[in-house]
């Protein structure tokens, strides 16, 4: 079992090695050609891995004015915020209308209607009303993340089993005791069944807000555009890599919390 | 033992449901006096309305005509405190551990906490589920789990038990087990119990009195005094000749209607279609 997973572990290492000696290798391999500076695999476009590791350093240093210890907080912390904002709305929202047939019926073609609207085109309207700043990002996580939790929850509030409420009631249960003790409880299942994917979609929410935010908003979707704007592909892997750690980390976070509030379940049964 | 005293009154219940645009009468005429701490099973052909007047005196399902009473009051919307119910269905609440479980009744109420857990231990040493207080429902088989349905239902001490095929989705050996444990639970407190379930000898075995339904629309076709001595012991209960006696008898007019039941649709009577939640 263990001997197993070392094996795995070991190979994951070894592609990611070779994958990174591949990029580092090729990219350094000069063209036969007339014309001087001429790279078969042109560091242009992908960067080299030791120019990455050399901005990092650089923009880790304090020397500069904007870090990306600086930026990456910016991301996370507007991340952090639509995420919560985002699920606790949602919830509320999803167990109102889900335990309110006519609430339901009265608000459905709103919601629809909104949900089917690309969130990337409100960004610019977005930036308008909220400014460059921080809150502008997290409306636009929370504008998804609201909606994945919504539907999710909605369903859960509706299919709560009635004979868990019919017993519930026989044991005595007042109606705020039913929706504490069984209606909410039953829902939240449903409920973090859509946080995965909330966090990751609130990160795409943030960074698309970074890239109209400007420096005022920072962030690591400002760095990916600055260095657009500067051709500079090397500062842009630093940032996509910072991305890709914080995503990892947060799905991983994540995944700790579900498996504690549902560790009843099943599937997270320890035997 | 009993004490003569009509804890449930039902009469001329009635319940018609609406099928597309057929009605279906599920229940017609039901009338039958339950005795305070008498142990009553209902017992007939599937579809005969006996789950559907245990539902009415629960006041889960509203009659269409007749009425039920319990201690001389009607039932309406809601059932009276003193009355429990265990479903067929698994109703363990899977996010709660056995003992949470247990005391769902007791926090409802507001027992205090430590009363509370005070009485769920001893109700859970009592049905011999020491040592898993806090497991999940996950992890329990189904006759587990039917058991700590059964002790959330007792722990609150009701006066009125209404069981609908409790054990039902068992399997022979775990019945039993459970039947020997709802007796002796059973005889320290003397429940008024209305018990429905398909299967005859678990009928004989618990109760004080066996009522025949006629298949659909269901009636009372007999109903049979158990003169089987108490306590019993569900085992060797079976292969006294009295219990064979009785077995055969109701068997007999039971029999009829199941096999009524069963030629309505070989004819092709019209039989209400099995219902499915819309999607």
């Amino acid at each position: 079992m263990t001997s197993d997973r070392a094996r795995v572990l070991a190979w994951q290492i070894a592609i990611l090695v070779a994958i990174v000696a591949a990029w580092e290798f090729l990219t350094g391999i000069k063209a036969i050609s007339k014309t001087p500076g001429l790279y078969w695999i042109d560091p242009f476009f992908i960067s080299r891995p030791s120019q990455i590791v050399q901005r990092f350093l650089h923009l880790a240093s304090p020397s500069v004015r904007l870090s990306i210890w600086a930026m990456a907080w910016s991301t996370v912390q507007s991340t952090l915020w639509g995420f919560l904002v985002g699920i606790t709305t949602g919830f509320v929202a999803g167990l109102v209308l889900g335990r309110s047939q006519r609430l339901a019926l009265i608000c459905s073609p709103f919601i629809v209607a909104f949900n089917s609207l690309p969130r990337i085109a409100l960004v610019p309207l977005i930036t308008m009303i909220f400014g460059f700043g921080l809150l502008a990002k997290i409306v636009l996580a929370w504008s998804i993340v609201f909606f994945i939790v919504f539907f999710n929850t909605f369903q859960g509030a509706r299919s709560v089993d009635a004979d868990l409420i019919h017993s519930a009631r026989f044991l005595g249960a007042s109606e705020g005791q039913i929706m504490r003790s069984v209606i909410i409880p039953s829902t939240l299942a449903w409920t973090f069944a859509s946080l995965t994917p909330s966090i990751s979609f609130a990160l795409i929410g943030v960074v698309v807000g970074e890239f109209i935010g400007g420096e005022s908003g920072g962030g690591l979707g400002y760095l990916i555009i600055q260095s657009l704007g500067t051709l500079n592909a090397a500062d842009m892997m630093v940032a996509l890599v910072v991305l890709g750690i914080i995503g990892i980390v947060m799905a991983l976070g994540i995944r700790q919390v579900e498996a504690r509030l549902l560790r009843w379940r099943p599937e997270y049964q320890r035997r | 033992m009993t004490g003569g005293r009509v804890r449930i009154a039902i009469r001329d219940l009635e319940k018609t449901f609406v099928e597309g645009s057929r009605e279906v009468a599920a229940v017609t005429g039901v009338s039958l006096d339950i005795l305070a701490g008498e142990f009553v099973a209902l017992v007939g052909p599937s579809g005969c309305g006996k789950s559907t007047i245990l539902n009415m005196i629960g006041a889960l399902v509203p009659p269409s005509g007749g009425r039920v009473l319990v201690d001389g009051a009607p039932v309406v919307d809601r059932a009276p405190r003193e009355v429990g119910y265990v479903f067929q269905k698994d109703t363990v609440f899977p996010w709660r551990t056995v003992a949470a479980n247990v005391a769902l009744g007791l926090e409802y109420r507001g027992v205090p906490a430590p009363e509370r857990a005070a009485r769920v231990r001893e109700a859970i040493a009592l049905a011999g589920l020491q040592g898993f207080e806090e497991a999940f429902p996950a992890t329990l088989s189904g006759g587990m789990r039917q058991r700590v349905a059964l002790l959330r239902s007792l722990v609150v001490d009701p006066e009125i038990l209404l069981m609908d095929e409790p054990f039902g989705a068992l399997d022979t050996h775990t019945k039993l087990t459970l039947h020997a444990e709802l007796l002796a639970l059973w005889e320290a407190k003397h429940q008024t119990v209305v018990f429905v379930t398909h299967d005859l000898s678990e009928a004989i075995t618990l109760a004080d009195r066996v009522v025949v339904m006629t298949r659909r629309p269901g009636r009372v076709k007999r109903v049979y005094d158990i003169r089987l001595p108490r306590p019993r012991d569900v085992i060797r209960l079976r292969e006294t000749e009295e219990y064979a006696r009785q077995y055969s008898e109701i068997w007999h007019a039971l029999g009829d209607e199941f096999a009524r039941s069963d030629m309505g649709q070989l004819i092709g009577e019209p039989q209400p279609k099995a219902r499915r939640a819309d999607t």
